[in-house]
């Protein structure tokens, strides 16, 4: 009896509103323009908070945008801080053993090396190069696993404070998606440039949600497939990566 | 604005700093347009954060500590036992390790204890994460819980180390006086707080001073708890852009903002040292000359 | 009881790297307290002041900002000042960078320790060496230093462990390289792949009270030697009052 009551009290003192389940809650990072970003008024914007308004309104849901730090955001995806991940996140097996996936929202798209212009890099025996990863990427992953024997690799906990360190020298080299980088190459007028091959991982990019969230992922896939349908995918594809794909369409 | 950085690693540097030639008017009206966007407003009311933890924080080390110091001084050994464990493991252990611990494990609790009465067996064997153990057992944080299990946890942890500063305080209070206020007829309680947490003050003021001043610099750990504070838009602000859709294209300015935050907490320092000086000023009226340094 | 030990094993070559980082920076932070205090006593008007300043900034704004801020900087440096060195890699390095941070600062906390206990060094013990006719630096080596090194001894283990508790925030703030992580960092990783607090920050706590310990007995017996002339002195108990 004495439990029952203490469990009432808490949760009525706590979390009233807190423990109900009427908006979506949407996580992302932050720090991965274009995918998604803190623009000049200090929210959140770029192609994935545009896509996700686009499927709130679809499914008709209300969300919310929190920003999460990107080493935590499945954990606290699991701990119920937020229901969906929006943030640039590969689907992999890996990922797929603790969480679910919606169907993807952008493409597989091969990861790319990105070195300032000249730098003379030899790919076909890379040793004693500093590469730069996002820490609890695919990328991380693939350059611990196939670099990490002759070269340093260096876990950053943002894509934006690797390609600070990349554009003071202080790597030779960054592994990260091709979608992310194209556009910042495109930008650099030619002072940073792709090198090596590129590498095809991961499964393109979907919304992380919780396995037993079941019924979320079916509205979400449902919206998907009328956005991709109708163009709307390919259309904030287009605008946010100037115009390059890839695209559902082809 | 050339005199901005020396270096130009890379010429869309160069590209961003040229166009605005133009004058200095036009310089100095472009970059005040800048530090008051919304990005920038954004990160000025997020000092709101830091100062509600500081002062939260603050009042509950002050609680925790006098309880703490109660137990200390208790006559029952089990109390007395209770109150230095707790002073010495607080302070045994790094501050940032107990800020990131308890609010996990206070947000652990409370689910366990609702899921003890909300979690139907099914929902359990439903569940596939290891936490929590059901869905509808679940307690969602945000910025407004965080903040304040955050300023708990501070307040737990200095509260440790007020609970030695009152102790000592305690101590310090002349005999004299206590025998004085019993002799009058004084009750147990009354002497306790008419007399001996009113003097007690005077002394454990220096080292509450202290305990402040930990507590100030602690808030900036915020950011490890997911909370928007100065520290995390300091680094979404100083971060490269190399996008013109984001924003103004610039590199790294991290460092810069760092230096406000640094000079910020250094002022917030000197503040709070006047503030105490004038606090030991006027309870030590009266009492001892030497508390007055 | 199994995950314990499982955990305990796990986090033994972690605890490696917090105590690299405050061995690392004790010896120059010393070092560098020592001038730091004679600098804030000088009657020098330049470098009193340059010494105050120092030690109020780094004593008035929080290790993290510290952190970030020298890491950030010390970056914008590189392409000119490191990489025609040609110690660009190892300037940023975190096992670098991570003391180099520690000594500014514990250097500022231990400095106004000793200024402290400069300034309780007996006045007669000063004068009667100058009426021996010491020179200035056999005053301070023979009188002043001894006299300071015991007064400080006490305040001085506090700072050390405090310096030990401060290394739990270098890999929140700097880039970690490879596989190098510290306690802090592997009881995070561990936590957020079974949320078990309890076990994980309970096990990294264990391990930082040991060191504690550790340091505690540690500079206990060079508190004894000190202070061996004198009869039946009190040793350093475990926790005394733990402000820096």
């Amino acid at each position: 009896m004495k439990k029952t009551m203490l469990a009432a009290a808490a949760v009525l003192a706590l979390a009233t509103p807190a423990f109900a389940q009427d908006t979506v809650r949407i996580a992302t990072e932050g720090a991965y323009a274009p995918w998604n970003f803190l623009n000049d008024a200090g929210e959140p914007a770029g192609f994935e908070i545009d896509l996700g308004n686009a499927i709130c309104e679809t499914a008709e849901l209300s969300c919310e945008w929190i920003i999460n730090d990107w080493d935590s955001i499945i954990p606290n995806l699991l701990a119920g801080n937020y229901d969906l991940i929006m943030a640039g996140m590969s689907i992999t097996d890996e990922r797929l053993e603790t969480i679910n996936f919606s169907d993807n929202y952008f493409p597989p798209d091969p990861s790319k090396f990105v070195a300032a212009a000249g730098a003379g890099l030899d790919f076909s025996a890379l040793s004693g190069a500093r590469v730069g990863v996002q820490g609890g990427t695919i990328q991380a992953g693939y350059a611990e696993e196939n670099l990490g024997g002759a070269n340093t690799i260096v876990t950053f906990s943002t894509a934006d404070q690797a390609m600070a360190d990349l554009a003071a020298g202080n790597l030779d080299t960054i592994l990260a998606d091709g979608a992310y980088l194209e556009p910042v190459v495109n930008a650099s007028n030619g002072a940073l440039e792709f090198v090596g091959e590129d590498v095809m991982i991961g499964g393109g990019v979907g919304a992380g949600v919780r396995k037993e969230d079941t019924e979320l992922k079916a509205t979400v896939d449902e919206a998907l497939a009328t956005l991709k349908a109708d163009g709307t995918v390919d259309a904030l594809i287009a605008q946010w990566f100037d115009g390059m794909g890839p695209f559902f369409s082809e | 604005m050339t005199h901005f950085r020396t270096v130009k690693p890379l010429p869309v540097l160069q590209e961003m700093l040229q166009p605005r030639k133009s004058g200095m008017f036009e310089d100095l009206a472009f970059w005040l347009g800048y530090i008051t966007n919304g990005k920038h407003l954004t990160w000025y009311a997020s000092f709101q954060f830091t100062i509600y933890a500081a002062l939260l924080g603050g009042a509950l080390a002050v609680v925790f500590g006098l309880t703490g110091a109660t137990l200390k001084n208790s006559r029952f050994f089990v109390l007395r036992l209770v109150g230095s464990t707790y002073s010495s493991i607080v302070r045994g252990v790094p501050d940032v390790l107990f800020f990131l611990f308890f609010p996990l494990a206070f947000e652990q609790g409370v689910e366990w204890l609702v899921s003890t009465q909300v979690c139907s067996p099914e929902a359990i064997a439903a569940q596939t994460a290891p936490w929590p153990p059901c869905r509808e057992a679940n307690w969602f944080l945000g910025t407004t819980e965080y903040l304040l299990l955050a300023s708990v946890s501070l307040g737990l942890v200095y509260g440790a180390f007020a609970t030695n500063v009152i102790h000592g305080a305690m101590r310090a209070v002349p005999a004299g006086q206590l025998e004085a206020a019993r002799a009058y007829g004084m009750s147990t309680t009354q002497v306790l707080w008419r007399v001996h947490i009113r003097q007690m003050w005077v002394y454990a003021l220096p080292g509450l001073s202290n305990v402040w001043m930990l507590i100030v610099k602690a808030t900036s750990l915020l950011s490890l708890l997911q909370i928007a504070d100065i520290v995390l838009w300091a680094d979404r602000l100083g971060a490269p852009n190399f996008l013109p859709t984001v924003g103004l294209v610039h590199d790294d300015w991290r460092w810069r903002y760092y230096l406000v935050l640094f000079v910020f907490y250094i002022l917030v320092t000197w503040l709070s040292e006047r503030a105490f000086e004038y606090l030991m000023r006027r309870t030590g009226r009266g009492i001892l000359s030497e508390v007055r340094t | 009881m199994e995950a314990f030990f499982n955990d305990l094993a796990i986090m033994a070559p972690a605890v490696v790297f917090n105590i690299y980082f405050a061995l690392a920076s004790i010896p120059l932070g010393f070092v560098m307290a020592v001038f730091l205090a004679l600098g804030k006593a000088s009657s020098n008007p330049l470098i009193n002041a340059l010494s105050r300043g120092y030690i109020y900034a780094f004593r008035g704004s929080p290790l993290f900002i510290q952190f970030f801020m020298f890491y950030s900087l010390a970056l914008s440096l590189n392409l000119t000042v490191w990489r025609p060195l040609g110690i660009s890699g190892f300037v940023l390095h975190p096992l670098f960078m991570g003391p180099l941070v520690l000594v500014l600062n514990t250097a500022a906390y231990t400095a106004e320790i000793f200024y402290g206990a400069l300034r309780a060094v007996p006045r007669g013990a000063v004068e009667a060496a100058r009426a021996y006719g010491m020179s200035r630096s056999q005053q301070f080596r023979r009188v002043v230093w001894p006299n300071l090194i015991r007064l400080a001894w006490p305040a001085y283990t506090n700072e050390v462990v405090f310096l030990f508790h401060a290394t739990a925030i270098v890999y929140f703030a700097l880039p970690v390289v490879g596989p190098q992580a510290d306690l802090m960092i592997t009881a995070k990783t561990l936590f957020e792949r079974d949320f078990n607090a309890f076990l994980h920050f309970s096990v990294a706590a264990l391990y930082f009270l040991a060191v504690s310990l550790v340091v505690f007995f540690l500079f206990g017996l060079v508190y004894q030697r000190l202070m061996r002339h004198l009869p039946a002195q009190p040793g350093l108990r475990f926790a005394p009052k733990w402000l820096r």
